[in-house]
């Protein structure tokens, strides 16, 4: 079987500053804890709780608003101290429910007790997903309850566990594998409940071996099970390049995985299934990685949410000495987004902080020069795209050809191109802009048209 | 953490290759080939790469200080537009071509569009290409060891039987990046490496041997095709002239159709015209196809690739092959190809006409060189019998063309014409015709094919030189003793005496029959 999918590139791993470093739980001292009402892709959440409002560990602040849409869970006990405007990782202000931390992490009434989850139906899986908050960990933020309810269940073939973990850096689902294997594999059982003609595939990069034995482990004699090491290329972790390589099937953006019959959960996500499931526990924590050549003791965290970046930093020692971080990064030095403060709070979706003590960008943008046509970007683009011809194009203003020949949109922003290019020119960030400013044209224009 | 972070959109790390590093690896991977040649063919190709680099690289430093540019001269892309250029360059060519070759090359070709990634044409072979039109006799010549001849590219191209384990390492006549093993191994090495897109070198290759193999005139003949592969540039243009990443498509596709499109024009030019500069002029003329190629060959992404996938999309329906390629890109190949064949065509058929002037001279010539003879007896097998090959061993690279008995009104014989070319001419090939009557006394001699150079190689053709030989009766002639010798024409002088050596022994071996 091919292992492997077309194009990708191969950045430096680093994940040896943090990958046998075992999880360790923080609990961030009384203070406040911020939780962002829009942490999840589609309409952020409607807040339930009111100023002074006492709270406990695992109780919702914030009820989904929509179909698209993801509760908030607290993660301390406490009393709500305000439901205001608050800087999150995206570096915009946005509505946030903050909570004063008494520090006592006092439960909520049920919390962790083991369900009987004999004769559940698919209907009641999926309610206890959307009451847990459990959008998807890999890092975009989807609402898992959606994900899990195609039209279609029956047609569903794959029910993928993206264990790839391509980003460099990040570790956290490493360990988390390797710590609780039987938590994931907990979880993916009963996911796979839901699809009755489903396999169930647990894809690993081969440069984590200890992961793969210990899942290897965790299916052993478990139905429509399995485990299956992937090379170690980025972005080997990406929803379709995980489809490619265990479906062997490529689609366009104007499909989801499920009309190939495909669900992709991250492993972080199937362990956060398993807990709100199995363990009427909610998702107010998750593991992280604290990490970069800047770090004086990089570690794997599970650490709640609203904790901020600053209090995981000072729980890893802080910066190394003499040594000053030139940039901060929610997630890995792929996809992950810089941020210019570090007193943010993390979100269910952050799986890391970068701490770079270079910063390759700055002199990068000094070497830029011309495009020079090599199509190494071409070469490396996991969807087959010719980036450098898209970026003519959008110079050209010339949208039809960007969209409509050059299939622009079919962009993933995976950042290869970028990553590869030897002019050094910024060829995801022109494109994300791009695909954002078509997508809000023809926004307006459907609006237009329905007048 | 009181200092401020930078904020960035991403990714935050970038591969290690830079421009200037491919533009090095590749300057390295032309080391073999470099090497080789400056050993083949001694220091004055060392000179000539020298003044090469040094004026491209300098003509940049110049441009980039002048206008205010970034240093752009420091990435290595001058150096290797100058190192390219001398590869296609010979040995004995005089320093001045690749002086006003490589500062024609960057400043025109390059920096004049824009500098790196503006060029529209190669800069190497554009410079190539000029030199070629400015200078055609100083760019022909082609030397090995002092001692000028015929590349083996020439050899073939006439029909001849070319060594082929010379040409591939690099010991053969030509330019001094010839060696085929010098260019394999880097060209190859930057394959692996993926610097260059195999799509590109391997369809040229390919193409180039498909179409030779249809149209060359001797089929699948593996000898032939490897001595063409060997000869001309194929390889040289193949790895490091056609994959230059400016004047090549970005996309696969739009490469792989490059690279056809390179192999079926290179080979054309060469079965049908100038055989040793084919591939420059293929690749110049497939560079000016690339921007038509990358506006209308792109690949579609992977998804929509695939005929099950596309089905599920709205409103797909299969269009038929031809319909799928848009409609100016066949209009352009179609052009490209009537171009081709047209260009060649004119050559094959004003190539009768030439060849019956050229009859026309060689009677007249031998009227002139036997003015007794009434009609003359052509002696074909005699001629044939020699298979084309070197005549004899002490002359050099001679071949006879033909032979001719001269007879009076009555029938008897009254002396003996041939027709002799030496490929060692300062120039390409001097060809004579030779007249000796019966006696075995030298008639006289008279050129039918003679370009050297004016004021040098030309004064060959003037009686003072000429009119030595006549009355001459020794069976072999030695420049500085029956013949004087022209000052600072050794190489004319020589061929020619050697010609009528090759000649005279003809006649006095083959023709008289006593």
């Amino acid at each position: 079987m091919n292992l492997t999918f077309r194009g990708g590139v191969h950045p430096k791993g680093r994940k040896e500053l943090s990958r046998e470093a075992p999880l360790r739980r923080f609990d961030p001292q009384p203070g406040e804890m911020v939780y962002p009402l829009a942490q999840h892709i589609g309409k952020p959440a409607k807040a339930i709780v009111k100023k002074n409002d006492p709270v406990l560990v695992g109780q919702k602040l914030a009820d989904a608003d929509g179909f698209v849409s993801a509760c908030v869970i607290s993660s301390c006990s406490g009393k709500v101290k305000a439901v205001e405007k608050r800087r999150t990782i995206a570096g915009t202000m946005t509505e946030c429910v903050v909570v004063e931390n008494d520090g006592k992490y006092t439960p909520i009434e049920g919390l962790g007790q083991k369900q009987d989850l004999s004769g559940i139906t698919g209907q009641e899986i999926l309610n206890r997903v959307k009451e847990a908050g459990i959008i998807g960990l890999g890092g975009a933020g989807f609402p898992t309850h959606v994900k899990l309810a195609p039209k279609a269940p029956e047609k569903i073939k794959y029910l993928i566990a993206n264990g790839a973990e391509c980003e460099p850096y990040i570790t956290c689902n490493d360990q988390l594998m390797r710590s609780s294997p039987e938590g994931i594999v907990e979880g993916l059982e009963i996911a796979l409940r839901l699809y009755p003609n489903a396999e169930c595939v647990v894809g690993i990069e081969d440069n984590k071996p200890e992961a793969i034995a210990a899942m290897q482990k965790a299916v052993s004699g478990k139905e429509r099970m399995r485990v299956l090491p992937l090379h170690t290329k980025y972005p080997q972790g990406g929803e379709r390049s995980l489809i490619r390589v265990i479906a062997g099937v490529d689609y366009p953006v104007s499909m989801l995985p499920a009309d190939v019959g495909c669900i992709v959960l991250n492993v972080g996500t199937a362990y956060a299934i398993g807990r709100a499931v199995a363990w009427n526990e909610p998702l107010f924590e998750h593991v992280l990685t604290v990490t970069g050549e800047a770090v004086r003791v990089p570690g794997n965290f599970i650490a709640r949410d609203g904790t901020t970046f600053a209090q995981l930093l000072e729980a890893c020692g802080g910066l190394k000495d003499g040594v000053e971080a030139k940039k901060a990064l929610s997630g890995g030095p792929m996809m992950g987004v810089a941020v210019g403060s570090l007193d943010v709070p993390i979100q269910k979706n952050t799986n890391a902080l970068t701490l770079l003590a270079a910063d390759p960008v700055e002199k990068a943008e000094k070497d830029q020069t011309f495009c020079l046509h090599c199509g190494r970007c071409s070469t490396v683009c996991p969807n087959g795209l010719v980036p450098a011809l898209m970026a003519d194009a959008i110079h050209m203003k010339n949208w039809e050809r960007y969209e409509h020949k050059l299939y622009g949109l079919e962009c993933i922003a995976c950042g290869c191109c970028t990553y590869i290019c030897p002019a050094r020119r910024p060829l995801t960030q022109l494109f994300k802009q791009t695909k954002a400013e078509i997508m809000a044209r023809k926004r307006a224009e459907q609006a237009g048209g329905k007048k | 953490m009181n200092h401020r972070l930078n904020l960035s959109a991403g990714p935050h790390v970038r591969d290690r290759w830079t421009t200037s590093f491919i533009m090095k690896m590749v300057l390295l991977a032309l080391m073999p080939a470099t090497i080789i040649g400056i050993v083949t063919f001694g220091l004055s190709a060392l000179w000539v790469i020298l003044a090469s680099v040094i004026s491209a690289v300098g003509t940049e430093f110049i441009f980039d200080k002048l206008t205010g540019r970034p240093d752009t001269w420091k990435d290595g892309s001058a150096a290797l537009t100058g190192l390219l250029l001398a590869l296609t360059l010979s040995a004995s060519t005089p320093l001045y071509a690749p002086i006003i070759g490589s500062i024609f090359a960057i400043l025109v070709v390059k920096c004049a569009f824009g500098g790196l990634g503006k060029n529209f044409i190669n800069p190497a072979l554009a410079a190539r290409c000029f030199l070629l039109i400015s200078f055609p006799s100083a760019m022909t010549v082609y030397s090995i060891d002092g001692v000028a001849s015929a590349t083996p590219c020439a050899e073939l191209a006439a029909g001849k039987v070319v060594n082929l384990t010379s040409m591939f390492l690099g010991s053969a006549n030509g330019v001094i990046g010839g060696s085929i093993l010098g260019l394999l191994i880097g060209g190859l090495a930057l394959w692996a490496f993926d610097i260059i897109h195999g799509q590109i070198c391997f369809t040229v290759i390919g193409a180039f041997t498909l179409v030779m193999g249809l149209f060359g005139g001797k089929g699948f003949d593996p000898a032939f095709l490897a001595a063409h592969l060997c000869g001309g540039g194929v390889i040289l243009g193949a790895f490091f002239m056609a994959t230059d990443y400016v004047t090549s498509p970005m996309s696969r596709l739009g490469q792989t159709f490059y690279g056809v499109l390179i192999g079926i024009l290179g080979a054309l030019f060469r079965i049908k015209g100038a055989a040793a500069d084919s591939f420059s002029y293929s690749i110049i003329t497939a560079n000016l196809f690339t921007p038509f190629i990358d506006t209308y060959i792109v690949d579609k992404p992977f998804a929509y690739r695939v005929k099950e996938m596309n089905r599920r999309i709205d409103g797909w329906v299969k269009k038929p092959l031809l319909q799928r390629i848009p409609k100016p890109v066949l209009a352009l190949t179609v052009i490209a190809l009537i171009a081709g064949v047209a260009l060649s065509g004119v050559f094959s058929m004003t190539k009768d006409t030439i060849d019956a002037q050229k009859a026309a001279a060689a009677a007249a010539a031998y009227k002139t060189v036997l003015p007794d003879a009434e009609s003359f007896e052509a002696q074909n097998a005699k001629v044939e019998a020699l298979e084309a090959k070197v005549y004899g061993t002490d002359f050099g690279r001679v071949y006879i063309n033909e032979a001719m008995v001269g007879l009076d009104a009555d029938g008897n014989v009254v002396g003996y014409a041939v027709s002799v070319t030496s490929a060692e001419g300062y120039d390409g090939n001097v060809t004579l015709s030779l007249g000796v009557n019966i006696d075995g006394q030298i008639n006289g001699i008279s050129f039918t094919e003679l370009h050297e150079t004016p004021g040098k190689g030309m004064l060959c053709g003037e009686p003072a030189f000429m009119d030595q030989f006549a009355g001459k009766t020794a069976s072999k002639l030695t420049l500085g003793q029956e013949i004087d010798g022209i000052t600072g024409v050794t190489i004319t002088s020589k061929a020619t005496t050697n010609a009528v050596n090759a000649g005279l022994d003809f006649i006095n071996t083959q023709l008289r029959g006593e």
